[in-house]
């Protein structure tokens, strides 16, 4: 074979109905880039319309791409992607994990692992280099996740990789996770895994990832690359003013200062200043707890973690003694949601309980992340704490479930802030306990089951985006029109951070305009925070932009939650940043030269792929009737303090209006050439992305707009 | 306030300019500012501000005080940094505050949270920040300087001549408590 770069070159394929491990050629795919993207394609060619996400016919796909394994910085990234069970039409959906995983299936000679069928007995696959087994599962099955990766490390060593399920993927909750190392969780495929009895996947790679290009230039690039990375989400500004920096912002996730320390370390570890100029200190900048959890995680933290070849670290490891009291590990770790979806859950706060004083907070967050990582529980972008909230406050848990059962939960926990709540709530949700277990089906199934109507699609406070059952992940409140197209198209919450990576750089608004005129032809494809006006086609293409970059980064892989490069801290660069990056690094990295617009193209075809099969899924062309319509909370006037109508576009108000936003959805739309009306893929368009074949099976199905 | 040298040529290879120039540096790399006092009583023969003027180190700026001249080298202190370092210096809280919520409603635009001025560099205490809020409601200083408070509490000032009173209340309202709901 000839040697291939970038790739690994091969697909495992496990069917686990017959036990057959076969390989497949990563090539023939190369069209989708990586990834979610050449899964969107094994999606869109073998499981059929109408298959359920817990079918043994559906697949769940393990992906990695070109630049994982290469130490491109922050490429350490799993895109999973299989029928989401969340979605009321079992919607196609991918979810994301960091970690080591991704970068060891790579060693271990693999860009893909594809499993199909179901298995009659629980098994865990094990992946050593070319060697792969179906294992015998029985003792590992009813396990936690942290118990499940430690024995997978007991049969295969410390250095091998596990992705597992917790009791709550086994039990086919659809609010679940697939987790790898101690804190990186993909939600909502978890069941998917445990309905094919599939309780982990230990990998072990000894290998490496051939790159095609020159050392020396790629030695360039990866150090240029490093002169322009930020913090976390790209944030270029430091939190509190510092001697380097011309700019501050206190919501910035670039934290470092001088008297700031990873407190629990021995010894403790000073952040420092973080000057740009020492690239050695970049993995200080995002000291992420006190982020998280407050100023009163600082102690606690003993360091930050994170994906491989990231330089950045956005996992906060603690040591929580307290912990121990409940008979949990005193080691936690996690990172933005992964702490406030557990805590969503104690929607009253978490006040002073079992005498933490002034940490119950930190006790709090702790006890809840480590259930939900345990038994993999997903908060669904901590819906399931505004679903709660919501049956509390409208009554009801008191009309659906049956008295005795409603007396036997601790309300009064919930209610006064008492975090132990969570230990009998997530029993509850991941054992399938009782009516009120169903809280973990996701929004759509409870609004079936329990009578939720308008009023709770329609909440402002709710946040449920669509009918889709997921809800708002940066929409109007930080993009305004960008963001809220870019919540319209996922099967579930758009975990898309390209154009927040941007927006929330945190520089001023001049220079974000000037960068924005630059990348979309207008300053006015950006608007100044909370201060929007109309939609208008610079709009839309940063849109567009967004959402193609969203899909290349999960098929390339690297981390969308840093990608793209579009700013950077460097007054000499005018705080620019360089859009080209993915696509020089995908170049040299494959030997297959692509140039920015290109690889946008490409991301593009598979973007549009995805359309086709939620189209296909869905049995109707008419997305924009009945995939991508908001709930009216979105668009509905905010009232001033006498209850009179703030007219949207006023300053101080981030509301949307239905024409605006039926606007903004017909431009976004032209952007990808599909039809205006629908928001479907046409023949034209197919076509255009090399998709022929699509537009044939979708005509044969009367499902391509008229 | 704040102009930039003159670059003109000077004694190059003389001993006092030379020194000054590294004099300021140290400092800016040391976080801190260079008086110019502080300067003459180290040099006591030389003219500070001609030789700095003369010294051809493009890297150095001045900021005029009411009594005092302050120095920085923009090879490691911006002058944002310098700006708030000048009004600590200065010791008129009232003009500090004023001046940086001014910059901050203009630039980014955004309210700014009462408690940056407890923080480095500014380190008011919490009384003298409550009375240099009092004064600011009184004084002709603060004339164009609004209050706004967030639903958890937490109190911003802005500048009325770039936010108005709804947008620096949203603005307030989700550096609070939206983003951290939004995260
Ligand atoms: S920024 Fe965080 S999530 Fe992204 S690669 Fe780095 S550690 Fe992982």
């Amino acid at each position: 074979m000839a040697q291939i770069f970038g790739y690994s070159g091969k697909i495992l394929r496990v069917d686990l109905t017959t036990g057959k491990i076969s390989t497949d050629e990563t090539l023939k795919y190369k069209d989708f880039i990586g990834g979610e993207g050449m899964s969107m394609k094994i999606m869109w060619d073998e499981v059929d319309p109408g298959t359920k996400a817990y079918d043994a016919e559906n697949k769940i796909i393990f992906g990695t791409g070109p630049l994982c394994g290469t130490g491109v910085p922050c490429s350490g990234r799993t895109n999973i992607t299989s029928l989401l069970p969340t979605s009321p039409f079992n919607g196609v959906s991918s979810s994301h994990m960091g970690g080591y995983f991704a970068t060891e299936l790579k060693y271990a000679g693999w860009d893909m692992i594809v499993v199909e069928g179901k298995a009659a007995n629980p098994v865990w696959l094990r992946i050593e280099d070319e060697k792969v087994t179906i294992e015998d599962a029985r003792w590992m099955w009813g396990k936690g996740i942290f118990d499940t990766q430690a024995m997978v490390a007991s049969f295969m060593g410390k250095e091998a990789q596990a992705a597992a399920i917790g009791q709550a993927g086994e039990n086919m909750v659809n609010l679940s996770v697939i987790r790898t190392g101690a804190s990186h969780s993909a939600g909502g495929h978890g069941g998917v895994m445990g309905s094919k009895k599939l309780k982990a996947i230990g990998v072990r790679g000894t290998g490496s990832v051939k790159i095609a290009g020159d050392r020396k230039d790629w030695m360039e690039l990866d150090k240029f690359m490093m002169s322009i990375i930020g913090a976390n989400n790209q944030m270029v500004v430091p939190t509190t003013p510092q001697p380097w920096a011309e700019f501050s912002d206190k919501s910035s996730r670039w934290t470092a200062r001088k008297g700031l320390f990873w407190g629990a370390a021995n010894p403790p570890v000073e952040t420092g200043e973080c000057n740009p100029k020492d690239m050695q200190s970049v993995g200080l900048r995002t000291q992420k707890a006190i982020f998280d959890l407050g100023p009163g995680a600082e102690k606690y933290t003993v360091r930050m973690g994170g994906c491989s070849h990231c330089p950045i670290r956005c996992h906060s490891q603690l040591k929580v003694p307290q912990l121990e009291k409940y008979g949990m590990d005193p080691y936690v770790a996690n990172t933005c949601v992964g702490w406030s979806g557990p805590r969503g859950v104690m929607f009253n706060g978490i006040k002073d309980f079992d005498g933490h004083g002034e940490d119950s907070n930190i006790v709090g967050n702790a006890i809840g992340t480590t259930l939900a990582d345990d038994y993999g529980v997903w908060c669904n972008y901590a819906q399931i704490g505004r679903d709660l909230k919501y049956c509390w406050d409208k009554g009801v848990f008191k009309r659906v479930l049956p008295a005795d059962e409603y007396a036997s939960i601790p309300w009064e926990k919930l209610v006064k802030g008492d975090a132990t709540f969570l230990i009998d709530f997530y029993d509850r949700v991941a054992f399938k306990k009782g009516e009120f277990s169903h809280i973990g089906d996701g929004s759509a199934a409870i609004a079936l089951r329990w009578g939720l109507g308008d009023d709770y699609w329609n909440d402002k406070n709710g946040k449920l985006w669509t009918r889709g059952g997921y809800p708002v992940h940066h929409s109007n409140e930080a993009g305004a029109q960008v963001g809220a197209l870019i919540s319209c198209f996922s099967n579930r919450d758009a975990q898309n951070h390209s154009h927040m990576n941007f927006i929330g750089s945190k520089l001023p608004i001049k220079i974000q305009k000037e960068i924005a005129g630059e990348i979309f032809g207008s300053p006015d494809a950006l608007d100044p925070p909370n201060d929007y006006k109309p939609m208008n086609t610079f709009k839309a293409r940063f849109a567009a932009w967004a959402l193609k970059r969203s899909i290349l980064h999960n098929s390339l892989t690297v981390c969308n939650w840093m990608w793209p490069m579009s700013v950077s801290h460097d007054k000499e660069r005018g705080y620019r940043g360089d859009t080209g990056l993915e696509a020089k690094f995908f170049s040299l990295a494959t030997g297959i030269k692509m140039t920015e617009k290109e690889l946008d193209e490409a991301a593009a075809r598979c973007f549009t792929l995805f359309r086709a099969i939620t189209v296909r899924q869905m049995g109707d062309a008419d997305l924009r009737a009945g995939h991508d319509h908001m709930n009216k909370w979105i668009t509905k006037a905010d009232k001033d303090k006498e209850g009179k109508e703030i007219p949207q576009f006023t300053p101080g108000t981030i509301q949307m209006t239905e024409e605006d936003m039926a606007l903004a959805q017909t431009m976004l739309y032209r952007e990808f050439g599909w039809d205006e009306k629908t928001g479907a893929p046409t023949r034209a368009s197919l076509e255009m992305y090399g998709l022929a074949g699509v537009a044939e099976d979708l005509a044969r199905r009367k499902l391509l707009p008229s | 306030m704040d102009e930039a040298t003159e670059n003109g040529g000077g004694p190059s290879g003389a001993l006092e300019p030379a020194a000054i120039v590294e004099a300021i540096r140290a400092s800016s790399a040391a976080a801190a500012l260079c008086c110019r006092s502080a300067l003459s009583s180290r040099f006591p023969r030389a003219d500070i501000a001609a030789l700095v003027g003369a010294s051809g180190a493009a890297d150095l700026r001045l900021i005029e005080g009411r009594t005092e001249t302050y120095y920085f080298s923009e090879l490691s202190m911006t002058r944002a940094y310098a700006v708030h370092l000048f009004h600590v210096a200065e010791k008129d809280p009232l003009r500090m505050v004023a001046e940086t919520v001014r910059e901050e409603s203009r630039l980014y635009p955004r309210p700014t949270d009462l408690r940056t001025f407890l923080d480095p560099p500014f380190g008011l205490t919490p009384s003298e920040l409550a009375a240099t809020v009092g004064a600011l409601e009184l004084q002709e200083e603060g004339r164009d300087i609004a209050q706004v408070r967030a639903s958890n509490g937490a109190l911003y000032l802005y500048c009325t001549s770039y936010l108005v009173p709804a947008l620096a209340l949203s603005l307030a309202e989700w550096i609070e408590v939206g983003q951290k709901d939004n995260p």
